[in-house]
């Protein structure tokens, strides 16, 4: 009650306000010095961009390119599936100017969705054919092969070697310690899918026999490409099917895996980079594009220890990940079948794998 | 979401002069126009994309969701979800109390109960799952270096249950120990000495007595569940999928808005009954008031010392289990890399603080701009449903509380789809997360205004507009005063919720305003555990500091009733 009391025996209340148009006065101050340090770090020159590639390869590229260039690039990352459908979304009303990073079978299922600016930098004269896109609608920034990663220990205790087949996954000793991405949120999971349809020579049914199969060894199909690979590292899956830079990272955080390849060969994608139509800043989007594909961003890719293969002819793969790769067989999926039918076998693979 | 309702038995025989001041009317026209525009319309727009082709009405798509198994699965997996998660965690929110309301713990383990029943409802989500996956699976250290199992398994029901209940359980716990102190121990005294057994009062004095407090734990819990989103994602695997996830992976994976609307929906209808069970429920009045009457408790007889060994014991054991888990994910935020390098370092917090810097400034703006909006708003909304008359209040009432009974899931796609095209673009702005936030977890804050002002005599405000203050004036004066209290609660509640919440608004992150609990999933979901872990105690440290913060106001304010803040608090 004493307080109570202290309350309605307050005399003057004209003081009272006078207190609180002071604090809010004082407030007022705080938030406008709050909101002014939140958003002094914003640049002259500033564009958007969805990023596929996660943070840890995405930031020290678009940091170096902001040194480069005075550009700030503001990103938000996406699995490539989330990423598409935003873009998609928000086609009449685009949020970013660039999308930055993910195979290039997102790229191609975007262009169908009529999303991309055609574009074509400077470096497409040096590339090959199967980095660039023929109108510019995407050009390559990187190459990145799957591999299959398993846990060393796990190989060990069930007197097992590296997988060197696809066929070695459906062993029954892998039984529900597999894990890999799940196609409707992840390009590695479409890269993946249409590696195996590659290798079983494009019929579909002999494909999806094979991909059923290896469902029975799945422990968890997982949101984003790199996710297995944690659980692998820690001995809690076995194995997977993951990009290269994602396994090359899990073994230089000190986890024991081990990297493989199928003699039967794997695919590889491009990872690539596109205009937005409709971008608001298009062209300091332009100057991302010719920046990141050419060698300018991509012979920084050793010094930040991303284990990306270079798409510019220019770049030397690094010699600790060309020896990674050596004698494996890798083709690429070719982006125009595999833009043409993702969406169907994706959705085929939605209803007859995943349940 | 543990609010405590009470039934309102409005009493006025005088008609108050300020029932037409324009101040009223003006303030009624625009809670009326906000509710339409963020809780209505929303909700009707996704209703459309639902059931709406080409302008005509079709149950078709409907028909089409359920035709495939793995829809009808996930359906009923919510279900089955919600109904464990309701039955376990409502007897283990029992279990605490009762052992804290009748077997006089000592002050040490009452603060071990409590902090261990306080962190999951303060926690961000994929806390509690992060560390299940680490504790458990083939090579989890529970089950492989603890138990030395081989092969274990820990995606699917299980694990997302004792994970879920975990998450969930305080809430049962906060909403049953009123009850239960509430029941005055003269009761059980009176059975005891007529010469019954313990037991037998437990069974027919205690328990009868709790039943409704029961039912009520019980629904809060199902509902819960079946909105939570982030546990079923990270645990749930694809043996198990759940309706949220599978609305989730719909819309940000295959870019299926309708298909994404329809499963809504599905969510909607138990989500609805049993909100509405609820409801009328706790109206009919079964139920203590807010301030309960703490009677003369019958602590020396109502356990024998070995009943009390066997509660406390099994009330330890959660809680430290609890405590092992988040202390776990202490460590991973604390080491360079988790199960591979167990080397210390700051460097995961040094990460947030720089890359995560704009996600955790957007996060506290957005939290700062929900705050007194949300507070506001659950005061004018509480104000005008205790003090108004007609059928207006009770619309009012109802339709204030669809955005806090809906799963988040919902809320976010409804939102998504209303105000990502013109009329009404807000997405991408921050208006849209704090509106989210506003909308849905205001009902708090609103609650507690009824409560109050139901405890306070009209008279008081009566004197005022009478004495010749305009409503505004009287409102500012006398009655904010007096409900400072609730006000102080719905602050806290939007922003815990605006720090921990993800089911709706990770729809609504936009380039320009991301969120800290994005952040988390993203990390999770990227080998980046450290970092992953290291903003999960950030929030909590923050949420934490924010609580006692309020709560040292609350105590100082001449109407506070202690406890008040912890209402309201938790779920997805």
């Amino acid at each position: 009650m004493r307080a109570r009391d202290r309350y309605f025996d307050d005399a003057d209340p004209s003081s009272k306000r006078c207190a609180g148009r002071r604090r809010q006065a004082l407030t007022a101050a705080l938030v406008s010095a709050f909101i002014g340090w939140a958003t002094a770090a914003v640049a002259a020159d500033t564009i958007n961009a969805y990023s596929i590639w996660p943070e840890n390869w995405a930031r020290p590229m678009l940091v170096e390119f902001e040194t480069a260039t005075g550009i700030k690039v503001n990103f938000l990352r996406f699995s490539s599936g989330e990423a598409l459908a935003r873009v998609i979304a928000e086609k009449n009303n685009p949020k970013v100017d660039v999308l930055f990073g993910g195979p290039v079978e997102t790229f191609a299922a975007g262009i169908k969705e009529g999303v991309f600016e055609p574009y074509k930098p400077p470096a497409v004269a040096a590339l090959p054919a199967r980095f660039k896109e023929a109108d510019g609608y995407w050009t390559a920034i990187a190459d990145d092969p799957l591999v299959f990663m398993t846990n060393q220990k796990f190989l060990t205790e069930n007197k097992l070697s590296a997988p060197t087949s696809w066929d070695d996954f459906l062993s029954p000793a892998y039984k529900g310690m597999l894990q890999m991405a799940d196609a409707r949120t992840s390009g590695t999971a479409v890269t993946r899918i249409f590696s195996v349809l590659e290798v079983n020579g494009r019929d579909e049914e002999k494909a999806f026999a094979y991909l059923k199969k290896l469902r029975a060894n799945v422990q968890l199909y997982t949101k984003s490409g790199g996710g297995g690979t944690l659980p692998v590292g820690l001995g809690q899956a076995a194995g997977g099917i993951f990009f290269i830079v994602d396994a090359l990272d899990t073994k230089a955080k000190g986890y024991d895996v081990v990297i493989s390849f199928p003699k039967e060969g794997i695919g590889t994608s491009a990872e690539a980079i596109a205009l937005i139509t409709g971008a608001k800043n298009p062209d300091a989007g332009k100057k991302l594009i010719d920046w990141a594909t050419s060698p300018a961003m991509q012979g920084l890719f050793a010094k930040h220890k991303i284990n990306f293969v270079p798409a510019h002819p220019e770049v030397k793969t690094e010699a600790s990940l060309a020896e990674v790769l050596r004698g494996a067989k890798i083709f690429a999926i070719d982006d125009a079948y595999a833009g043409a039918n993702r969406k169907r076998i994706v959705e085929r693979w939605v209803t007859e794998v995943l349940p | 979401m543990a609010i405590l309702r009470l039934r309102h038995t409005p009493a006025s025989r005088h008609r108050p002069s300020w029932s037409v001041d324009p101040a009223r009317g003006v303030t009624l026209v625009t809670l009326w126009l906000l509710l339409a525009l963020f809780v209505i319309y929303p909700l009707l727009m996704m209703l459309a994309a639902a059931f709406l082709e080409g302008g005509r009405l079709t149950i078709a798509p409907l028909l089409a969701i359920l035709a495939k198994p793995s829809h009808r699965s996930a359906f009923l997996n919510s279900l089955l979800l919600g109904l464990l998660v309701g039955l376990i965690g409502t007897a283990l929110g029992f279990l605490f109390a009762f052992t804290v309301s009748r077997a006089r713990l000592r002050p040490a383990w009452t603060r071990l109960i409590d902090a261990a029943t306080l962190l999951p409802l303060i926690s961000p989500p994929f806390t509690t799952s992060i560390s299940f996956i680490f504790s458990f699976g083939p090579r989890g250290l529970i089950t492989y270096d603890l138990l030395g199992i081989k092969g274990a398994n820990v995606y699917g029901l299980a694990s997302t249950l004792a994970a879920e209940v975990l998450t969930y359980f305080p809430i049962a716990y906060l909403a049953l120990r009123p009850v239960l102190s509430g029941i005055s121990g003269t009761l059980e005294e009176m059975a005891f000495s007529l010469g019954s057994r313990r037991l037998n009062v437990f069974h027919s004095v205690t328990l009868p007595l709790a039943i409704p407090g029961l039912a009520n734990a019980f629904l809060l819990l199902f509902a819960a569940s079946l909105a939570d989103f982030a546990t079923p994602l990270i645990l749930a695997g694809n043996a198990f999928p759940v309706l949220p996830t599978e609305a989730y992976l719909q819309i940000t994976g295959l870019f299926d808005l309708k298909g994404g609307a329809i499963l809504s929906v599905l969510l909607l209808v138990p989500a609805a009954i049993v909100y509405l069970l609820q409801r009328s429920w706790v109206a009919r009045g079964h139920y203590v008031t807010i301030t309960g009457k703490v009677g003369p408790q019958s602590s020396i007889r109502s356990v024998t010392p070995t009943a009390r060994r066997m509660l406390l014991g099994a009330c330890a054991t959660v809680a430290l289990f609890i405590l092992y888990l988040y202390g776990l994910l202490v460590f991973a935020s604390l080491v360079a890399a988790f199960g591979a390098d167990h080397s210390w370092t700051l460097r995961h917090y040094q990460v947030i603080f720089t890359e995560g810097r704009k996600a955790i400034i957007d996060t506290l703006i957005i939290a700062l701009l929900g705050m007194p909006l949300g507070g506001l708003y659950g005061v004018l909304v509480g104000y005008l449903v205790a003090r108004g008359q007609g059928a207006g209040r009770y619309a009012m009432e109802i339709v204030s509380m669809v955005n806090y009974a809906l799963p988040g899931t919902i809320v976010g796609i409804a939102y998504l789809i209303a105000f990502n095209d013109p009329p009404i673009a807000l997405t991408g702005t921050a208006v849209i997360i704090v509106a989210c936030y506003v909308f849905r977890y205001s009902p708090a804050g609103i609650r507690t205004t009824i409560a109050l002002l139901q405890q306070i005599d009209k008279g008081l405000e009566e004197a005022s507009s009478s004495l010749g203050a305009r409503s505004s004036t009287t409102f500012r004066r006398v009655t904010f005063p007096l409900v400072m209290p609730a006000f102080l609660a719905g602050v806290g509640v939007v922003f815990i919720r605006s720090m921990t919440a993800i089911s709706a608004t990770i729809f609504l992150v936009s380039i320009g305003w991301t969120l800290i609990t994005v952040r988390i999933l993203e990390n999770m979901t990227e080998l980046s555990l450290g970092p992953a872990a290291a903003f999960s105690v950030f929030v909590i440290v923050v949420v934490m500091a924010v609580m006692a913060v309020l709560n040292a106001i609350l105590r100082r304010l001449p109407t506070a009733t202690g406890e008040q803040m912890q209402w309201g608090v938790g779920g997805g």
